[in-house]
């Protein structure tokens, strides 16, 4: 695994060892066959040429070699490859061979998760539904977002990709979410929403008899329904066009918006939910899905005579009770304001940087961890509506991914690199940011002696059986639950 | 002093050369000559007549006759003069948006010693931009100490990038685009007009021919009807008769579009401004596929960057080099604060250069008066940390003039060159150099020990 082409991402030893075993690989080389995309990875010989290619061209191919990929909707490969092809995942597996002069990050040693993925921020990029005219692909928001795992983020409608340097494709979709507001102390509002749902249902009443008697033959005399009669925002939720957005903390609040989805059943999303433990069941009954801050503290109500404030317990509690959610850092109240979102701005700017570490949070009062990453990726994804394209690791996704030397959350874990469209667009050591910060380390002479062996010890690819398919190795069919270790840097814990 | 009382008593010489009768000759006798193609000249003469640099060496005979300033031994260098190929200083005014009719020459605000800050730094030749942001005009040129603008008309300022000003921009191309088309349709409505009429006319003299061969009553009501019949609805025959213009009359474009029109039919070369990286990639997005012929302006105003206290243009200085455009750039410090916490040296000059830029042109760090005192100081920092000296000599003589299609007045010093060059008192990047004389086409326009003398009185 560790002899593939590399460009500058391995260090200079395991390029030497390459150098030492190419030679003899090269006389074993197959030619190439024409073959269909997913079988060419497979079919090639696995060589490690002496120099890159002589022309200048960019390889189609990625591999990230030797990591613990962590695909989120099919459980975890040991020590596997994901094998990328212009910006798509090809193929994960432990046995797949790497396409000659294929870009490669060795994360022998590390993990590696789908890109993180980020509902509702702000600072983060300037591109949103009107477009990318604002966006600055190079600005430092961006970079530090990249820094902590983030490929993904939600703003102001639109969903953007940090894709570093770029503005091509970065928008890959719109949320068209239709804002509501039920809470209790906005009457006037309150009854303007039941009053165009209510307008909504019997447009599409008239509509549905209309076209029964039409089919009928027994239309004549009747009148075909406006739609233009009709707003057609209610009318979008109605038709499942449209996903609703309540912004609710308190429990009136939420117990309105639970109302509301029973009389109208509708997709919807509910930001916040500091209380939403008190009423998880009937939360989890109304399908709404959420978008949780573990860390957002607020103390109970004693005056009141019933449950209130925050609990450590939310995530897990609405987790037992069906309910999907992303979740995000808390912003830190700040001027007198408290911020929403995931956002660069003042002190709680910092906590961008440790997405993982509000989800760690969660974990702590008792949800699953393999539950928190999906929150962080493909449950995040759902919300937004681009789960077809990101949120996992699976072949036909986009290769947004990241690598990460340690799990993802514990604090002391850095991402060492992240993949967007099949392309490195972050590196630890190559930007300024953490560079500094326990430096990626160099091997120890033993690993570099055991991988020259390794070398020196590999027999020509006669041996081999050239498999027509992928061997995946060894699949955790369920995903093993782990704890957040303390571990210490001397190893105790 | 002592030789032009010399060369006062000289005439009675007899003259022994035969192009003395062309006129009085002019040397500058110097310890160095850059010539900036490639050669340094030492302990050179170098003869002037007429305007043009007739002999240029280091053994060259010194006409009898001439006016010799004999400044070897002192450290004296002789360069092309220095060009600044973009200011924005010496037109006052602030226009937002299209404005693209207004020409910086219509905005100048000179103060009546203007040219004596430029003058006393070497600068013969320099571009003024109009003032404002978005296409706030057109450029103009100046030659310094001449009243009234070299130039009126020259570039097309155009100030893009992120936000706002990519959409004027975005903006005034599809209105250019939709008034080339409007041209086009005019033209094709008016050939066909024009063909229409001459078919007519021919038919009608036919009608006429036939009318006189046969019975002459029924031919003429036939003409009448066939006028009728045009495609005019209430309007009368003779109307409908009307000749088409025999050349084509394009119809009136805005004057604020026209120069952008003139731009995109690559009558007009545009002078384009951007600040960041970002601004580089919303740039090349604007422009798409069209082929435009424009000119980089690297704005190092610490107000254009977004997030960080200077510019990430080194983000894209391969795209940039590889466009082979000409790039400005002011001459800023080298070391620059990139991040909070974080100082690394930006030496972007010199990094376009490593890239493969070819047409590099140097711009004082600032744009004011103060920025031209401090502009030899600043390149001398950028050519300190690793941009070639020589290289940065030409980004602001030679080169800068290029940028203003002013070649003759700061180009490589040769023998029939005109003669413009700045004598240095040592070598021009060196912050202790002064520049003492000036020549514009052979007489001198500054002086610095008689303007230190005026300066006294």
């Amino acid at each position: 695994m560790m002899l593939h082409a590399c460009t500058r991402l391995l260090p200079a030893w395991l390029l030497a060892a390459g150098f030492l075993a190419a030679p003899a690989f090269a006389q074993e080389e197959e030619p190439p066959q024409p073959a269909p995309e997913a079988e060419e990875a497979v079919e090639q010989a696995e060589v490690a040429p002496a120099e890159e290619p002589a022309d200048d061209t960019v390889s189609p191919w990625l591999a990230v070699i030797g990591g613990d990929v962590y695909t989120v909707t099919d459980g975890v490969h040991r020590g596997a490859t994901v094998l990328c092809k212009d910006g798509r995942i090809v193929a994960i597996g432990a046995d797949l061979r790497v396409p000659e002069g294929a870009r490669t990050v060795d994360a022998t040693g590390m993990r590696v998760y789908p890109g993180l993925v980020a509902v509702n921020t702000s600072g983060v990029v300037r591109a949103d539904a009107r477009g990318t005219d604002n966006h600055d692909p190079y600005a430092l928001n961006q970079d530090l977002a990249l820094t902590g795992g983030l490929t993904t983020v939600e703003n102001g409608g639109a969903v953007v990709k940090l894709k570093r340097g770029s503005l091509d494709g970065i928008i890959v979709g719109e949320t068209g979410w239709v804002r509501l507001d039920v809470a209790p102390g906005n009457t006037r509002g309150r009854r303007e929403v039941y009053a165009g749902l209510d307008k909504a249902r019997d447009f599409l009443r008239q509509r549905r008899a209309y076209q029964v008697a039409k089919e009928a033959g027994a239309a004549e005399g009747m009148e075909e329904p406006d739609p233009k009669s009709v707003d057609r925002r209610y009318l979008s939720l109605l038709e499942g066009d449209a996903s609703a957005y309540f912004r609710a903390d308190r429990l009136g609040d939420l117990l309105a918006i639970c109302d509301l989805l029973e009389a109208y059943p509708m997709a919807a999303i509910i930001d916040g939910g500091r209380e939403a433990w008190s009423i998880a069941g009937r939360l989890g009954r109304t399908g709404a899905r959420m978008i949780l801050i573990p860390r957002d503290k607020d103390w109970a109500d004693d005056s009141l005579n019933r449950p209130s404030g925050w609990s450590i317990e939310n995530a897990r509690t609405l987790w037992e009770h069906g309910v999907e959610f992303s979740i995000l850092p808390a912003d830190t109240p700040y001027g007198g304001v408290r911020g929403r979102g995931v956002s660069t701005g003042g002190i709680g700017g910092r906590d961008l940087v440790t997405l993982p570490i509000a989800a760690a949070y969660a974990i702590r009062g008792g949800l699953p961890q393999d539950v928190a990453l999906r929150a962080l990726t493909i449950d995040a994804a759902r919300i937004l509506g681009v789960d077809g394209r990101i949120g996992s690791l699976e072949p036909g996704k986009d290769a947004d991914l990241i690598i990460c030397d340690g799990d993802l959350f514990h604090y002391r874990t850095f991402v060492q690199w992240s993949v967007i469209d099949g392309e490195v667009i972050y590196d630890k050591e190559q930007m300024p940011y953490f560079a500094h910060v326990r430096p990626r380390p160099e091997p120890t002479p033993g690993q570099m002696l055991d991988a020259l062996r390794a070398a020196a010890a590999m027999q020509p690819v006669e041996e081999e059986v050239i498999e027509p398919e992928i061997i995946e190795e060894e699949i955790v069919e369920e995903e093993v639950v782990e704890e957040v270790v303390v571990e210490e840097p001397d190893g105790s814990r | 002093m002592l030789t032009t009382l010399l060369l006062l008593a000289a005439p009675v010489l007899p003259l022994q050369d035969a192009q003395a009768t062309a006129g009085r000759a002019t040397v500058f006798r110097v310890d160095e000559v850059r010539t900036l193609d490639g050669k340094t000249l030492k302990n050179a003469t170098v003869v002037v007549r007429e305007g043009v640099i007739t002999s240029l060496g280091e053994a060259v005979v010194v006409p009898e006759n001439a006016e010799v300033h004999d400044l070897r031994g002192t450290g004296a260098v002789m360069t092309p003069p220095l060009a600044v190929a973009s200011s924005s200083f010496l037109a006052r005014g602030s226009r937002g948006g299209l404005n693209a009719r207004f020409l910086a020459a219509q905005s100048l605000r000179l103060a009546d010693d203007w040219a004596d800050a430029l003058l006393e730094e070497g600068v013969l030749v320099i571009g003024v931009d109009p003032p404002g942001a978005g296409m706030p005009g057109r450029t103009s040129v100046l030659l310094v100490g001449q009243e009234g603008p070299l130039v009126h008309d020259l570039h097309l300022k155009i100030d893009t990038g992120v936000g706002s000003n990519k959409k004027l921009v975005r903006d005034a191309l599809a209105a250019a685009d939709k008034a080339i088309d409007g041209e086009e349709k005019a033209r094709d409505k008016w050939k066909k007009e024009r063909e229409e009429w001459e078919a007519k006319q021919k038919e009608k003299a036919e009608a006429e021919k036939k009318a006189k061969e046969g019975g002459k009553e029924e031919g003429g009501a036939a003409a009448a009807q066939q006028g009728g019949n045009g495609r005019g609805q209430g309007k009368g025959g003779e109307q409908e008769d009307k000749e088409p213009p025999k050349e084509f009359e394009p119809p009136k474009i805005d004057p604020n579009v026209e120069p952008v029109v003139e731009w995109i039919r690559k009558q007009r070369v545009a002078q384009v401004r951007i600040g960041s990286a970002a601004d580089w990639l919303h740039w090349q997005e604007l422009l798409g596929d069209r082929e435009l012929p424009y000119q980089l302006v690297l704005d190092m105003e610490p107000s254009r960057f977004s997030g960080t206290t200077s510019t990430n243009l080194h983000e894209v200085k391969e795209a940039i080099a590889a466009t082979g455009l000409r790039v400005l750039i002011p001459a800023v410090p080298a070391e620059r604060t990139f991040l909070p916490y974080t100082r690394i040296r930006m030496n972007l000059p010199a990094e376009l250069v490593d890239a493969g830029l070819e047409k590099l042109v140097l711009l004082p760090p600032m744009s004011s008066p103060d920025g031209i005192a401090a502009w030899r100081t600043s390149v001398a920092m950028l050519a300190a940390t690793g941009l070639d000296a020589d290289r940065a000599l030409r980004a602001m003589t030679v080169d800068a003039a290029a940028a203003l299609g002013q070649e003759e007045l700061s180009g490589p010093l040769k023998a029939g060159a005109p003669a413009n060059f700045v004598v240095w008192s040592g070598a021009p990047l060196d912050a202790m150099a002064r520049a003492l004389y000036v020549v514009h086409d052979g007489e001198t326009i500054y002086d610095r020990a008689r303007a230190e003398e005026e300066e006294e009185r």
